[in-house]
């Protein structure tokens, strides 16, 4: 036992100089994600949807949650920014705070889709053999099904909530994770900076958590903020067919479907929530464009 | 080589299918050109959300089942075009054989001819009662229920003893006790006569096949889409003026309204409240309200908890501003209702003064109930549109607003149609969201039905609030062996003090629901019950 511990001791050294190069790389990435113009101008729309969402109930002018029913459908005015919806409530005080519900429903499920997928990517990838088979022919099946059908089924077994349409968009996006997360893991396995940890002894957890996951960082962060905006579309879909946010919670998705009977006669309740739910995934999609572009090692120059 | 001749191929097939579909085209539009000519013919299109179910309405249960059987087949006795007085149909007159009223005697009308050329007689009359009274009857096919029949005589054969044909044109009805509603039910249009010839000779298809001697022949039905009739040039009465009539399906609200924009409807139903704007703008549209028979309302369950309390039901309707949601939500085309009874009909409680909108009072009602806090429930609310709440979500969303206002957390339910309405026959429902649309003009077709215990049996409740006085009870059952209407009326006027006290619903409003028609449709006369009968009458000008 000792003399694993003290073969132990021996790595830290090399784990510091990759942890140094990791760092170099990272201030890489960020150096070429600046000049790259769309990827900041997504990363600049993030920005001000965390923004509002920290600070919604001081930037909102009006109460989200209650309307005046004699204010109903009004357009666009300077009392109401954005106009008011059927319910008489300000559509613009409902937008700002229906954005701390998408952040929380972009984290939560990419979170729980991040945590499982990379556990399942990571067993498949690293052990191999029947583990492989077992969960890849498992993330198969569930790729099988249309994401929004799978969703769909999901919250129904489970009942209508916010809650639990973030824990079925959670579980549709393991799928993607697990494989990009496998298809690293395969990669880096066969390097022989593992092979060496392996040969001085190191237990398969060390391994996987000090070697092999900081390499698949890369993929994962791109992975991440790219499935974040679908994340969001498909809470916004589940809502939308009512499976979602329950009213009166101001939810992009269920303002859409609240008002979509209504577009004739007060268009600014549809198409200003729809614009914020496009903009919010806009912004995950070239942020996390500019990161793959970022973070590929055969585009340096 | 191969390959070439595969790209060939698939080119070839490709240019097949082009050449095929421009075909098809071309054939609609040949379809659709003769239809020119054929507006010259009068044809009306009639316009609504949803399809019949049957066309045999004796055996439906549905508003838009009786919309288009009413216009093939007649009643007994009708109602007068745009109330619900009474006026003979196939029967031109009738009377009371004895002085209690338990015998009626019908005498037809002489030559009236079913659209088959069967004559219209006693016995043919006999034959549909028989038909709809006993379950034994060897007419009855497969899936045949009668539900009406049930519902409006209470069971099979109910208070009807015996129908008896004793000539040619006479029919004698007796009942097994005095029945105050009989005649106004008989001009219900599931109590239509059909052709019994077309019965036997149809059996269980004569749904699809209806066979009467209205105004206009029955001659194509395509399930979801259109259901054509034709005119009845040998009809016993006034001869229609248009030459065919089309009802057709379109589900979506606005997506009718623009069809009838564009002219290729002539009259629409199910117009949402705030489109009434865009039709009185346009040059070419008319609007046309129903008359008001029906009532929307909030049932509260009076057996959970915490709504077995009066002082609960009581300040919950203190909580509902039944004004803001008129004024919102059906654009003025209602009144707040304060009885279950609507204001046009007879034995309307007009002394009543409703629980005016008081929040604090409310919030006071709920503290000397127990829950100074409020409490946490359901509000289930339609999943459709219907005439009495054209907006059953939006007025759901907002009546969840004014109880929280008073402390109450209302967490809103829904569910598909069907679903909906088994549920709460169930009782499964906290606080529901429903309404009723008047059949025959008589209050006992409201009160009885939707308030009486009788009515309150889990799995088949028409009174979703399961609101059981005995004493109501009593009233109502007086009402409906009393034959002298300012009597009955006076029974119902107390009745409805006893609701008011028990507070087992919140009545929202009575409705006005708007049609729209094009200017060019004339004598289109809108009826209280739902449903016209008078098509006959309506006109195509230019």
């Amino acid at each position: 036992m000792k003399t694993t511990k003290s073969v132990n001791i021996n790595p830290q050294p090399v784990l510091n100089n990759t942890q140094e190069k990791v760092g170099g790389l990272w201030q890489d990435v960020i150096k070429r994600l600046k000049k790259n113009k769309i990827a900041m101008f997504g990363a600049f729309i993030i920005g001000i949807l965390l923004f509002t969402a920290v600070f919604a109930p001081f930037l909102s002018p009006h109460d989200p949650e209650n309307g005046i029913l004699t204010d109903r459908q009004q357009p666009p005015s300077s009392k109401y920014l954005l106009g008011t919806d059927s319910q008489g409530r300000d559509v613009l005080s409902r937008i700002i705070h229906g954005a701390g519900i998408s952040v929380q429903i972009g984290v939560i499920s990419v979170g729980i889709a991040l945590i499982v997928g990379s556990l399942m990517g990571v067993l498949a990838g690293y052990y191999g053999k029947w583990m492989d088979v077992l969960i890849m022919r498992l993330v198969d099946i569930m790729l099988a099904f249309p994401t929004i059908l799978l969703a769909l089924a999901i919250v129904t077994i489970l009942g209508p909530s916010l809650k639990n349409a973030m824990i079925a968009v959670g579980i549709v996006n393991i799928p993607r994770f697990a494989r990009i997360v496998r298809s690293s893991v395969l990669s880096v396995k066969e390097t022989e900076y593992i092979e060496a940890s392996k040969a001085i002894g190191c237990t398969d957890i060390q391994i996987i958590l000090r070697h092999v996951l900081p390499n698949c960082l890369a993929p994962i962060i791109v992975q991440t903020t790219l499935t974040i905006g679908t994340a969001i579309l498909e809470a916004a879909g589940l809502s939308f067919l009512g499976l979602g946010a329950q009213p009166p919670m101001p939810e992009w998705g269920a303002m859409l479907a609240d008002s979509r009977g209504y577009l004739r006669q007060a268009p600014w309740s549809v198409m200003f929530p729809g614009l914020a739910i496009m903009l919010t995934v806009l912004g995950f999609n070239l942020l996390g464009d500019g990161l793959r572009d970022a973070l590929d090692p055969r585009l340096k120059e | 080589m191969p390959r070439k001749i595969w790209i060939i191929a698939l080119i070839a097939v490709l240019c097949l299918s082009l050449i095929i579909t421009g075909c098809s085209n071309d054939n609609k539009k040949e379809v659709e050109q003769p239809k020119e000519p054929e507006k010259k013919e009068k044809v009306l299109v009639f316009a609504r959300g949803g399809d019949s179910v049957s066309l045999d309405p004796s055996n439906a249960t549905d508003g838009e089942s009786f919309y288009v059987a009413r216009n093939v087949l007649d009643t007994l006795v009708d109602y007068e075009d745009d109330n619900t007085n009474v006026i003979p149909g196939l029967a031109k007159s009738w009377e009371p054989k004895d002085k209690e009223g338990l015998t009626w005697v019908f005498h037809l009308r002489e030559g009236v001819k079913f659209h088959d050329g069967t004559p219209l007689n006693a016995e043919a009359v006999k034959f549909n009662f028989d038909r709809w009274m006993y379950e034994d009857n060897p007419y009855r096919y497969e899936g045949e229920a009668f539900e009406y029949w049930g519902y409006m005589f209470g069971g099979y054969p109910g208070v009807v003893k015996e129908v008896r044909a004793v000539d040619e044109l006479t029919v004698e009805i007796e009942l097994t006790q005095p029945f105050a509603p009989f005649i106004n039910n008989l001009a219900m249009p599931c109590f239509a006569i059909s052709s019994p010839e077309a019965i036997k000779k149809y059996g269980k298809d004569y749904f699809k096949n209806p066979v009467g001697t209205g105004p206009f022949k029955f001659v194509e039905w395509v399930k979801d889409d259109k259901i054509v009739l034709e005119k009845n040039p040998d009809y016993w009465g006034e001869g229609p003026k248009l030459d065919k009539l089309i009802f057709r399906v379109i589900p979506d609200n606005s997506a009718r309204l623009m069809e009838l924009q564009a002219g290729t409807i002539d009259i629409m139903t199910g117009l949402n409240p705030e489109d009434t704007k865009i039709v009185k703008e346009d040059p070419n549209l008319q609007l046309l309200l129903r008359p008001s028979m029906n009532v929307g309302y909030l049932a509260l369950h009076n057996e959970k908890k915490p709504f077995d309390n009066v002082l609960v039901r009581r300040a919950i309707n203190h909580a509902i501003n039944k004004q803001a949601l008129i004024d919102a939500f059906y654009a003025g085309f209602a009144k707040p209702a304060k009885n279950p009874l609507p204001p046009s009909l007879w034995g309307y409680n007009d002394n009543i003064e409703d629980y005016e909108y008081d929040p604090e009072k409310a919030k006071a009602l709920l503290a000397e109930a127990g829950y100074p806090n409020g409490f946490k429930t359901e509000l289930w609310a339609m999943p459709v549109a219907r005439p009495y709440m054209p907006q059953p979500k939006e007025i759901a969303t907002a009546i969840q607003q004014q109880l929280a206002d008073v402390g109450i957390q209302a967490e809103i339910v829904t569910m598909d149609w069907g679903t909906y309405l088994e549920k709460g026959e169930f009782g499964e429902h906290t606080m529901y969201l429903i309404g009723w649309n008047g059949d025959n003009g008589d209050p006992d077709n409201f009160l009885y039905v939707l308030l009486d215990k009788d009515n309150a049996k889990v799995g088949s409740a028409g009174n979703f609030a399961f609101y059981k006085n005995d004493r109501v009870h009593d009233l109502l059952i007086a009402a409906q062996k009393e034959t002298d209407q300012a009597k009955r009326a006076k029974l119902y006027e107390e009745a409805q003090v006893i609701i008011h006290e028990d507070a087992p619903w919140v009545p929202l409003v009575h409705s006005t629901p708007p049609i729209a028609a094009k200017k060019s449709v004339k004598n289109f006369i809108p009826h209280p019950t739902g449903g016209e009968s008078t098509f006959w009458k309506v006109d195509i000008v230019e």
